[in-house]
């Protein structure tokens, strides 16, 4: 059995700037919104987009994401010709197979790759915050005979030299790649996400890491090198939103911006939904002692406090007299009575005790880390 | 593979006219509740959560659609799985062999003895409770009867004419009355929960029993019968239990879930309630929104007020809308400065700019699927 595309997503990665929130699990895996994780985003979109065969490659802290990804049901890739597979890293008769970079990855994989026997392979990471129609791009990458084709999106010029730089030419065609250049001459960014024909990308990671000539890295060594091998490649211009979320100011901005609708992401779209693993709580309850405005809250909550302007994920309790504002709740928090959350993260089933106060000084992001215990706890107070 | 020592019959049977126009297009047991439910959820989770693999599920023909149309294969309730077993059986195809002469419990009783395990329970449809069927299952072999009753204390108010109540004596079974109406007093009556465990093999011979003498094909009526014969112990059930009949007994099982023990009785208890999964946002509140007291599931838009209510997925309350002491069902549109008083939503309903509806606490307004309500509805 075949399979035209396959989807790849690196989900491996420990995304260091999360500090806290990824101490104990992968950054595909940290909650966004209220009711999904940041790997919901690509799942969802492969799914919608027909791509019926996904990889999921991690490496670090995978438990919490394997958990999550499961057979791929949630998403509706546990039909018939359609898989979810969890690849991790894994020793052979050659050694250990540890994850060195993105296109290491691939080709510690490509067993897996030439099992699925696809035409295409679609490389996707695991932590962006968007919602993009592959198959839209596939037609491109197939009208234009690409060898590849990068997505790119229109960064404002000041933000350029923070990314990946794509120059092209007048029909698309990238003549020139710049990793985070000083004076940029496009602002066409990389959004990490590439369609490679499987049998030429094939042969050049083996080759490469035959010859030393190592293909660790897709932007570093692999497309450097499809560029210099004068290949087709093309650039796919996408004009949605798109948030990297690898910072703790930006998977808060991002949330904010979720909540306050001005992202575009429309998750109500029932044409392109953001599938998540759904754990079947019951309904939220909002008590005769709560005061919510401009928030948005899940199932299994229990809300007697007070909430502005914040997302409360699934399973959160916030008792009497507590007031949470500009905040991101994650699944499972409980936060007791008389409490102050301002401007913060709180992890998952972080616990917050009687009274405590969440919030750091100039305008800073407080974080409270997963599982952590804030401030006396009810049971230890009596 | 260790499976369960039960399987499950689950009986649709129950089927209201007072509960109209709510079930004029679904069967009573997808009738919406607490927000994100239906009422098959509750028999059917607490068969699932008992390690029950094994399910025949008795259903009228013409409710059927929205009967499968919730229940998909199973899947959220685990039971697409190897090692489980479904089997769909029809009132109609029972009555029809009857009338034929046929011997119409046969397909059951091939049913059960495919399953091959000791025992069997049999629920019913109606009843708004979350029961753990182990614990049956412990009092049932503990007691050494054929067959285990499980009751509720309740009022007299609490019981639908056709409900059963058993008279116990030491707690077995002596009597059992087929009407409501023969009672005398207010209560407290031992409403049967039409719930029955029984060991597997008794059952089929009684099953064959009774199709050979050509009774009802009634297994619940059967059921009760049969424990009045067997002088059986009865299982009393503390936790919560509505049966839901009308629309009164509709509408207060709702807003009983507004109270934190009968709400943590039925959905916060030992046992998940399952449903089928729809992947909704998380409900958005509005800067203008005021909710009180008000149970709400996700995918909803609120800019106005909501007090006393129960609400189900995707609902939009407009700006200056107030609806109190409501139940609104799946995709309800209120729109800005209408007023709601005293109703149920069926699904789809929208209600136009600055209409009112109101109805009283003890008879609330019930507005049809779909409904587009723009002139005011006042109950005096």
């Amino acid at each position: 059995m075949s399979t035209k595309m396959l989807g790849i997503i690196l989900a491996g990665g420990k995304g260091t700037r999360l500090g806290k929130l990824t101490a104990n699990q992968a950054k595909p895996a940290v909650p966004f919104g209220g009711r999904y994780r940041i790997i919901d985003f690509p799942l969802s979109n492969c799914a919608n987009s027909g791509v019926r065969n996904v990889g999921v490659i991690t490496q670090y802290e995978p438990l919490r994401l394997n958990n999550h990804i499961g057979n791929g049901s949630s998403w509706g890739l546990d039909g018939l010709n359609a898989s979810a597979t969890i690849l991790q890293p894994y020793t052979d008769n050659g050694g250990s197979k540890w994850f060195e970079g993105t296109a290491h990855a691939i080709y510690q994989n490509i067993d897996y790759i030439d099992s699925q026997d696809p035409e295409y392979v679609l490389v996707l990471s695991g932590d962006h915050i968007y919602k993009m129609d592959y198959d839209d791009m596939l037609e491109e990458h197939e009208k234009n005979h690409a060898s590849l084709t990068v997505a790119v999106i229109d960064v404002p010029w000041e933000e350029a030299p923070r990314f990946g730089i794509m120059n092209t030419d007048s029909s698309g065609r990238i003549i020139e790649f710049e990793e985070k250049p000083a004076h940029p001459k496009s602002n066409h960014a990389s959004m990490g996400i590439y369609i490679f024909n499987w049998k030429r990308l094939r042969e050049v990671l083996t080759a490469g890491f035959a010859t030393a000539d190592d293909m660790v890295d897709f932007g570093k060594n692999v497309i450097p090198y499809y560029l210099k091998s004068d290949e087709r490649v093309f650039s796919y211009q996408f004009s949605g939103y798109w948030k990297d979320v690898g910072t703790i100011d930006s998977l808060w901005q991002a949330n904010m911006e979720f909540l306050d609708g001005t992202d575009g992401l429309n998750l109500d779209d029932r044409s392109w939904r953001i599938y998540s693993k759904n754990t079947i709580d019951p309904p939220q309850m909002i008590t005769d002692n709560a005061d919510v405005e401009n928030s948005m809250i899940v199932d299994g909550c229990y809300i007697d406090g007070t909430i502005k302007h914040s997302i409360i994920s699934g399973n959160v309790d916030v008792q009497r007299g507590s007031v949470i504002e500009d905040s991101v709740i994650m699944p499972g928090a409980k936060i007791g009575k008389n409490v102050k959350i301002k401007k913060a993260i709180v992890g998952e089933n972080a616990i917050i005790g009687d009274g405590s106060v969440v919030e750091e000084e100039d305008g800073k992001i407080a974080v409270v880390g997963n599982h952590e215990k804030i401030g006396v706890l009810p049971n230890e107070n009596k | 593979m260790k499976t369960s020592k039960m399987c499950a019959i689950f009986s649709n049977q129950h089927e209201y006219s007072q509960l109209k126009p709510l079930t004029d297009e679904r069967a009573l047991s997808t009738l919406a509740f607490a927000g994100k439910y239906r009422l098959m959820d509750f028999p059917l989770s607490s068969i699932v959560n008992s390690g029950i693999t094994q399910l025949y599920t008795l259903i009228s023909q013409e409710k059927v659609r929205s009967y499968l149309d919730h229940w998909g294969g199973g899947k959220e309730w685990g039971m697409d799985t190897i090692g489980s077993y479904q089997y769909l059986d029809f009132y109609q195809n029972l009555m029809a062999r009857r009338s034929r002469g046929e011997e119409y419990f046969d397909d059951l009783i091939i049913f059960l003895k495919t399953c091959n395990v000791p025992y069997t329970v049999f629920i019913g449809n109606k009843m708004a409770a979350n029961f753990d069927l182990k614990a049956v299952l412990h009092f049932h072999q503990s007691n050494g009867n054929h067959i285990t009753p499980v009751f509720k204390r309740v009022n007299r108010c609490d019981i639908a004419a056709d409900d059963r109540t058993f008279v116990l004596s030491d707690n077995n079974v002596v009597a059992a009355s087929h009407e409501a109406i023969e009672l005398n007093g207010e209560g407290p009556f031992n409403l049967s929960a039409n719930v029955y465990v029984m060991d597997t093999d008794w059952l089929i011979n009684e099953l064959d029993k009774a199709q050979k003498s050509g009774v009802s094909y009634d297994i619940s009526e059967r059921l009760s019968v049969l424990a009045v014969r067997e002088k059986a112990n009865a299982y009393e059930y503390t936790g919560y239990l509505r049966s839901i009949h009308d629309i009164s007994s509709y509408y207060e099982a709702n807003m009983d879930m507004l109270k934190k023990d009968k709400r943590d009785s039925l959905l916060y208890g030992n046992q998940k309630i399952i449903t089928r999964i729809r992947n909704e946002v998380g409900t958005y509140y509005d800067k203008d929104s005021e909710v009180k007291n008000t149970l709400i599931a996700t995918g909803g838009k609120i800019k106005g007020g909501l007090h006393n209510c129960v609400v189900s997925r995707r609902v939009v309350v407009g700006k200056e809308a107030e609806v109190e002491s409501s139940i609104l069902m799946a995709g309800d549109h209120i729109k800005s400065g209408a007023k709601v008083e005293y109703a149920i939503l069926d699904k789809n309903v929208v209600v136009e700019k600055g209409v009112t509806i109101k109805g009283k606490p003890e008879s609330p307004v019930v507005i049809k699927k779909g409904t587009v309500v723009d002139k005011d509805f006042i109950l005096d």
